[in-house]
């Protein structure tokens, strides 16, 4: 029984962490996308503020990786 | 983090040398033979092999002077440089093959002890720094906006190299997981798709790396 439960808890620390971070990249490419098709010259900067923002949103995803990865070897 | 290297042989009888460290020095190795080689035969008119390393100075030259302004770009450039240049060369080497599946060669990104170290280098790296472009405005920096965010700050000085350890660490790790399950599942072809974007990744999580470092760096030696 407890093996199972810690799968399960694995599985879901897993999905929902990836669905926020998901959901605010999406967001902030789509911005992204839009500013630099109304501005083009200001892509350069404008691309090193979005992989900048993106790794920061990442990491959240990355934290909940850590804890599912941490579960599964507990199993 | 529950990882563990196994330790292949102490050296001196104390310092336990593990896989990542046989990498960290094979690494090592080859980026010195490339610079002393490059070193060596430095011409006016370059061949294709100065070219190469010169365009890629010039990359890191442009791409930390966008970030923080020549001057200051030039003055910390070794620092960053070779923040950079150790990460992506540290990503690399896992995925040549045979590298992660012995005890003896790993790459080093995949274990937090070395992520972790280069996230105390580089705090100290932006202490130093910070301290060095102004006492006063290094501690001013504490207290502003307001007084009672001291503590928030404080915290928040230790939380940027934490969080710069665990992202390197967690990406490379779960991309050899990833790599490694897909692997198990089917052998053949299907594993070369993660890997082909772990070329990618790999880049970019040094690229982020040093690109927050030097960020950080910003912020403490603004000029007032």
């Amino acid at each position: 029984m407890k093996t199972e439960i810690i799968a399960l808890a694995a599985a879901i620390a897993i999905s929902v962490s990836t669905l926020g971070p998901a959901i605010g990249q999406g967001l902030t490419a789509k911005s992204a996308m839009e500013s630099i098709a109304r501005q083009p010259d200001a892509a350069k900067d404008i691309r090193s503020t979005l992989i900048i923002s993106l790794a920061l949103m990442e990491a959240l995803t990355i934290y909940g990786l850590l804890i599912a990865f941490m579960l599964v070897a507990k199993i | 983090m529950g990882e563990e290297s196994k330790v292949i042989f102490p050296l001196f009888g104390i310092l336990d040398v593990t896989g990542e460290v046989v990498m960290m020095w094979i690494i090592l190795a080859v980026i010195t033979v490339i610079s002393l080689i490059v070193r060596h035969n430095l011409k006016e008119r370059p061949g294709i092999f100065q070219n190469v390393i010169e365009t890629g100075v010039e990359y890191l030259d442009n791409f930390f002077g966008d970030l923080l302004g020549r001057e200051k770009s030039r003055r910390y450039f070794s620092f960053l440089a070779a923040l950079f240049i150790f990460i992506i060369f540290a990503n690399y080497s896992g995925l040549f093959p045979g590298v992660g599946q012995t005890d003896y060669v790993k790459a080093p990104t995949s274990s937090l002890s070395v992520t972790a170290g280069l996230g105390i280098v580089s705090f100290v790296f932006l202490q130093i720094a910070g301290l060095r472009a102004g006492v006063k405005h290094y501690f001013k920096r504490f207290v502003s906006p307001m007084f009672f965010m001291l503590p928030l700050l404080l915290l928040d000085e230790f939380i940027k190299p934490a969080s710069l350890a665990l992202r390197l660490f967690g990406n490379v790790f779960g991309e050899e997981m990833v790599t490694e399950e897909l692997y198990s599942i089917f052998p053949i072809g299907v594993p070369v798709v993660m890997m082909a974007l772990s070329l990618l990744f790999c880049a970019l999580q040094a690229m982020v790396f040093t690109m927050l470092v030097s960020i950080y760096l910003d912020e403490e030696t603004e000029a007032e």
